[in-house]
């Protein structure tokens, strides 16, 4: 079974030999410092260049013994293309916002987003997909876009857009509407360069954040829509949501996609449980891989793969000084799961 | 002339309600009748803020309900605060706060602050992406006695035991209070690097801030 037809499988519900063991890329992505300066490929360089993204994909590919090519590194890439200031970070951090630009969803101008993949860095990242896809086509490909409430949030400042979301419901609603449609696009066009399949990667969209009544009336709105467009567009669709979900679970059964992936907090063997129809994806704490143990890293993946978790990946986002043996640790481990 | 006490309460309960107008009006109120302003603030603006912080760690509420309450909360001071006489001996307790270098993530950080200055603390913020060394300057120089800082992020924890080493370094320790908090934290994090205190939530770090100060704010 080749990685791309395990990863397709799980996420049709199918029986697998094994989990398969990825890294999804965007603000979960394995380019840490150790793999950029063996290889040369190096960030923020790899941010902005269709060659050096994909050579960088390949490298983190080749040498992580993730299952999976992701792209891009960071969760900067649609909010910039709406306008908000970027700091493209270092080799070690990541990019972020550094305004953003909008005050208030009132500020929020509506307008055509389909001429907005032409150039910039989303035609860097549907070019650097392109090129991966082609070059290795027996592995999944995940092109992993901004959640709608992480994108509004980066847009609009945050502190007055999560007050908007009570106060102003209605413009709220049209922000989120609209970079949803965004993200909509993006995936589809992804998808459509040869992604395998798509990752919506929404920190914001936490229920300690949110609480229950917001997080249903916008994060499972708006994140439902994204996942119905990358279906209608025949793709298989992952959500990661972060944080502690305790207050919304009752809300988890409604998130449709084909499979939800969440902070290490989280106990996904109970999730399992209390929903036996939800693909589970996750979740080895990324302090552990940081700084634990090979041995525990990898008993800890064997964990995880027991307690019937659907795919094993990290929780978060990777500290981009986790030693490459660690990650190895839990890569090997994985993969030598028997059936 | 109204009741104060019943006004204390409608101010409490205006903040409560995410209330802002209502609020401003019965600040209004409490200086039209000449009512102790410090009062106001205490038993009114704080007293509510109080209750919201709790209503968050009951998970009543969450970050946008607490960013609208304190929107009215500091409506309602804006009114307040120029009445109060300045008193010569009465200062406030100053703290410095911050979301450590690597983390843009600064929510958290803004609802320990609010619920700071609703306990009556004088706070200077840093903002978020802070380097270790800032705290320490700043400490100094605005006197502070508590140092506060947060993260969301596992990879930048350590650098919240770089600030205390810098303190110690620096033999000014034992001028500050250090307390964290923020997702990935545990109290026994806390504990590792030598910090003071830990807090689980804007609610509790404002009860905790008063705790390692001795009481009062």
């Amino acid at each position: 079974m080749s990685p791309r037809e395990r990863l397709s499988a799980v996420l049709q519900h199918r029986v697998v030999d094994r989990p398969p063991v990825i890294c999804p890329g965007g603000m979960m992505n394995a380019a840490v410092v150790e793999v950029m300066e063996r290889t040369g490929c190096t960030l923020p360089a790899a941010h902005g260049s269709e060659e050096l993204m994909a050579g960088l994909a390949i490298e983190v590919y080749e040498r992580t013994g993730f299952e999976n090519i992701g792209l891009p590194f960071c969760m900067t890439v649609e909010a910039e293309m709406l306008g908000s200031r970027i700091d493209m970070g270092s080799l070690s951090c990541e990019p972020k916002i550094e305004k953003e630009a909008y005050p208030s969803v009132d500020n929020v101008p509506v307008g055509d987003v389909q001429d907005l993949f032409a150039s910039g860095r989303a035609a860097v990242v549907l070019g650097a997909i392109g090129r991966v896809s082609k070059m290795y086509p027996s592995v999944p490909v995940t092109g992993v876009v901004t959640g709608p409430l992480s994108l509004a949030a980066s847009i609009v400042d945050p502190v007055t857009f999560f007050k908007e979301l009570r106060k102003n419901r209605e413009k709220a609603h049209q922000v989120m509407a609209d970079v949803s449609d965004l993200i909509s696009t993006f995936a589809k066009q992804m998808l459509k360069a040869g992604a395998g399949a798509i990752t919506v990667a929404d920190p914001s969209a936490s229920g300690e954040i949110l609480g229950p009544a917001l997080f249903e009336e916008y994060a499972v709105k708006y994140l439902n829509e994204i996942v119905d467009a990358t279906h209608a567009a025949h793709g298989h669709v992952i959500v990661h949501i972060c944080g502690d979900l305790k207050s919304v679970r009752r809300h988890l059964g409604s998130i449709r996609a084909d499979a939800l992936s969440t902070d290490s907090v989280m106990s996904l063997s109970r999730i399992k449980e209390e929903f036996p129809l939800i693909t589970t994806m996750g979740n080895v704490s990324t302090r552990l891989l940081s700084t634990g143990s090979a041995h525990r890293i990898g008993s800890t993946a064997e964990k995880l793969v027991r307690d019937g978790v659907d795919i094993i990946a990290p929780a978060c986002g990777l500290d981009t000084h986790t030693p490459l043996k660690s990650i190895r640790a839990l890569t090997d481990r994985v993969r030598a799961c028997a059936p | 002339m109204r009741d104060k006490e019943e006004l204390f309460q409608g101010l409490s309960d205006a903040i409560v309600a995410m209330d802002e107008d209502e609020t401003v009006r019965l600040a209004e109120a409490v200086i039209d009748d000449k009512i102790d302003p410090y009062e106001a603030i205490e038993k009114g603006l704080s007293h509510g803020m109080e209750r919201v912080g709790r209503l968050f760690e009951e998970e009543e509420y969450f970050v946008p309900e607490i960013l609208i309450c304190s929107d009215a909360m500091y409506a309602g001071l804006e009114v307040l605060k120029p009445h109060i006489k300045a008193v010569g001996t009465d200062r406030t307790h100053r703290v410095v706060i911050g979301v450590i270098e690597g983390d843009t993530h600064d929510i958290g950080k803004n609802l320990v602050k609010i619920m700071l200055e609703a306990s009556r603390f004088e706070v200077f913020d840093l903002g978020r992406d802070v380097p270790p060394v800032r705290f320490l300057e700043k400490a100094k120089e605005v006197e502070a006695d508590l140092i506060a800082i947060s993260t969301l992020m596992t990879t930048t924890m350590e650098d919240m035991g770089r600030v205390i080493k810098l303190l110690q370094e620096d033999g000014v320790r034992g001028k500050f209070q250090v307390m964290v908090g923020g997702g990935p934290i545990s109290k026994r994090f806390a504990d590792r690097i030598g910090a003071d205190g830990y807090a689980v939530n804007a609610g509790a770090a404002a009860k905790l801030a008063k705790g390692l100060l001795g009481g009062e704010a």
